[in-house]
């Protein structure tokens, strides 16, 4: 630890020398202090402890030789950073936040951009030669002050007004003045986040869910990074692999000499990464090793925020990517043969719903091109479905007894329109969302199903041959294109398939191969409700048919005892399976370090 | 304001009031707002339907007048303006927080809120809890200029507080006095006080 803050009774400087208690730090500043402990460039950053909360709460003051500790403090994120706090011509910029060590709501919010005021403003012109993102910083930093820290209501900043006048009607509104020094004005920032500790909400949550009223919050302190200083900083996203398809490459954005509300405001176009690394090599190759680092410290694909400030690369936050279905497949197995993770998790973080997603029927590429949308709503079972559009079920019923395709359209769906759901192709509604009965019903059955597409819906389809697009919720005329992906067709979910066969608490076959002895629920209306099934299932040996391909199914026909589900495809029920005997992990866990931009 | 007047006023902001609908609104007696509003009847000033009152044509405009001279002064106040122009800052937040309970984007669509996703309620809520905060500091330095007005402060707690424990319906529910439904009526009371127009966005 540095000898200047060895000595401190209430605040620890984040160095990565050592990962301090939770308890005593706070999730956030936890989370700073293990990215450095990993050895990754983070702003410099200090934490006033929940034992100095404490302290204030008992005795309503800030502790006595707090404030020489957080001038000493402050002196250390300078020489840190290199720049100063509330003069000079590199002005440092801090934020503060609460971090309770569990998070919880009504707790204070993050006041960004501490430092700035009318002299530092002018500096940072200079030094960014932007004026207009100097003015922004002194904006965006009294309106959170303002709000967050005064309760006032910050009235809007027009860009002709005067910056003295509008201060002013802070204060009015406020009740109380803006303290003048930033030192003033961090000291009250901490303040505000001891006291949100004992605000209404964050009270009542913890009585709530018997939280302990003496863990107190701590407050992180940290050096604000700028990417608009010159050509050689700039802001982006890094994914550690590619989201979309889950391909083991480094996938993201760049943009040079820019701030991270830039990238977000869709101002600017960014650039590919190659940009990037023909700009600031060393940034770059940092980036890299980061992303392998975040990648193998949480074993799961890393989605990272961060900042170049004169070629020097800094990592705002880290968290797990989203990702579409097929990605999600490809980095869990490829994650298996990189030792990365077992078999096991692999076939924990993959739902049964994204395998569903991979192996749904889709429409051929193009096939949707020129095609007419007839109409759209929510999609709520994926899936395409082509047919002849009835409005009642006893239609659907009899015309596809007579092998018809049909589609079913109505208002809403209601029980009594199950039997007409089992033989349709794809179902539609007018109204509801995605816990309707229709919504329901259709993603139990695995029936593409489009909901909430508005009143009159039905009478424009009645009669049409249409394709129904149970994922992106639109019905096209005509019947179009469609391709049947098969599961044993991939190579990764093949792998899947293999090992989650060996470990299924139950056995799934395929109609091909089903047994003789299995009870048969096609056509059975009840069949269509997992509610119903743990009665009409028990004592079998192996069902077929209804909902029991369905997670709630599956999980039925355990609690049964049942040995084996006919069914296709079968890696969304030995996921089911595998996954009702193993519940599910709390998500990976996050390193996050939140916006610091 | 007078009481009667001031009856009229608390049947003005509910529209479509009863007897206790007046007494939580102004805080007058049980006893005093029955006998009023039977005075008032009399007058010509409000009706009654079904144990509800409604201001008659009449009623409208005597109780306009009454307001500028009750609140002549109140209106050009600038402490009491100030807060008043940061409440209608505020309620744009809280229409836009009501919008998004009521409302949610899946899959790029707006559709209807169903509430089954208890973690974007809990959201909202908290930001209805946000927004209380900044409302009860303006509550205050509007009661500090016309007291009644910190009658809503309770009644608005007392709502999201119900909402906050798990009854939904306490945030938006028009037919209760939900956390919107008393935002409403006391929007209503200060545009009645300022003599303004409810602006339609």
């Amino acid at each position: 630890m540095d000898d200047a803050l060895s000595g401190c009774r209430w605040l620890l400087p984040l160095d990565g020398t050592r990962l301090p208690d939770k308890k005593l730090i706070g999730g956030k500043g936890w989370s700073i202090a293990h990215m450095l402990s990993l050895g990754l460039p983070v702003p410099p950053a200090f934490v006033i402890t929940t034992e100095a909360c404490a302290a204030y709460l008992d005795q309503g003051s800030l502790p006595e030789d707090l404030e020489e500790e957080l001038a000493s403090a402050m002196r250390w994120l300078e020489e840190k950073s290199g720049r100063s706090y509330g003069h000079g011509r590199s002005p440092l910029l801090v934020s503060v936040r609460s971090g309770a060590p569990i998070s919880m709501p009504g707790m204070m919010d993050t006041v960004l951009n501490l430092g700035i005021n009318a002299q530092t403003m002018t500096a940072l012109a200079e030094e960014s030669e932007d004026s207009r993102f100097a003015r922004d910083t002194f904006r965006r930093f009294h309106e959170l002050f303002g709000e967050i820290v005064l309760k006032a209501s910050v009235p809007e900043l027009a860009s002709d007004d005067d910056l003295a006048d509008w201060l002013a009607r802070i204060e009015r509104s406020a009740g109380r003045a803006i303290p003048e020094t930033p030192m003033g004005q961090l000291r009250a920032t901490v303040e505000a986040v001891f006291q949100s500790w004992n605000a209404r909400r964050a009270k009542r949550y913890r009585k709530h869910h018997g939280i302990a009223d003496d863990l107190g919050t701590a407050v992180t302190v940290q050096a604000m990074v700028f990417g608009n200083l010159d050509g050689n900083s700039g802001t982006g996203v890094l994914f550690s692999r590619n989201p979309l398809t889950g391909e083991p490459e480094p996938y993201g954005e760049y943009l040079r000499c820019a701030q991270g509300e830039d990238v977000v405001s869709g101002k600017f176009t960014p650039e590919h990464l190659d940009e990037m690394k023909t700009a600031v090599p060393e940034a770059y190759a940092g980036l890299l090793r980061a992303s392998r680092s975040l990648e193998d410290a949480n074993r799961e694909a890393q989605d990272i925020e961060f900042t170049v400030q004169h070629g020097r690369l800094y990592l705002l936050q880290s968290r797990t990517a989203k990702r579409s279905p097929a990605a999600a497949v490809r980095i869990a197995v490829d994650m298996v043969r990189e030792g990365m993770i077992s078999l096991e998790e692999a076939t924990q973080r993959i739902t049964p719903d994204q395998v569903h997603s991979i192996l749904s029927p889709r429409l051929a590429g193009g096939a949707a091109e020129g095609a007419t949308v007839l109409a759209s709503g929510l999609g709520v079972s994926h899936g395409i479905g082509v047919g002849t559009v009835v409005t009642s079920a006893d239609e659907a019923e009899s015309r596809a007894q007579a092998g018809d395709d049909m589609v079913l359209a109505t208002a809403t769906t209601s029980p009594e329109d199950v039997h007409g759901m089992l033989v349709a192709r794809a179902v539609i509604t007018e109204h509801g969302g995605s816990t309707s009965h229709a919504a329901v019903v259709g993603r139990a059955l695995g029936l593409p199903s489009v909901v909430g597409c508005g009143p009159g819906t039905v009478t424009g389809l009645v009669g049409r041959v249409v394709t129904v697009d149970g994922e992106n919720g639109r019905i096209y005329d005509g019947a179009l294109e469609v391709v049947n992906p098969c599961e044993t067709q991939d190579q990764r979910l093949d792998d899947l398939l293999a090992w989650a066969r060996q470990h299924s608490p139950l056995a799934v076959y395929r109609d091909a191969e089903a047994p003789e002895d299995v009870l048969d629920l096609e056509g059975v209306d009840d069949a269509a409700d997992p509610a119903n099934l743990p009665a009409l299932i028990q004592g079998s040996r192996g069902v077929r048919g209804g909902s029991i391909a369905s997670e709630e199914g599956v999980r039925a026909a355990l609690d049964a005892g049942v040995e084996y589900i006919v069914g296709e495809p079968t890696l969304p029920i030995l996921l089911a399976a595998l996954q009702a005997d193993t519940p599910l992990p709390p998500s990976a866990q996050q390193s996050s370090l939140n916006e610091n931009t | 304001m007078q009481d009667l007047q001031l009856v009229m006023h608390g049947i003005a902001v509910k529209k479509y009031a009863t007897v206790e609908d007046i007494c939580a609104v102004t805080g007058l007696a049980n006893d005093l707002v029955a006998t009023l509003t039977a005075e008032a009847v009399t007058k010509g000033r409000v009706s009654e339907a079904n144990g509800k009152f409604l201001l008659t044509p009449i009623g409208q405009v005597t109780l306009k007048s009454a307001y500028s001279k009750a609140y002549g002064a109140l209106r050009k106040d600038d402490t009491f303006l100030a807060a008043y122009e940061d409440f209608e800052r505020v309620n744009n937040d809280l229409k836009q927080a009501i919008t998004d309970w009521q409302t949610i984007e899946i899959g790029g669509q707006t559709v209807a809120n169903d509430h089954s996703n208890k973690d974007y309620d809990a959201s909202v809520i908290d930001r209805i809890g946000a927004i209380h905060e900044r409302v009860e500091v303006i509550l205050e330095r509007l009661g500090n200029r016309e007291e009644r007005l910190l009658r809503y402060r309770e009644q608005l707690l007392s709502a999201l507080e119900k909402a906050e424990d798990g009854d939904i319906a306490w945030i938006s529910d028009a037919t209760i006095a939900s956390y919107h439904t008393v935002w409403f009526e006391l929007h209503e009371d200060l545009l009645r006080v300022m003599g303004r127009e409810r602006e339609e966005h």
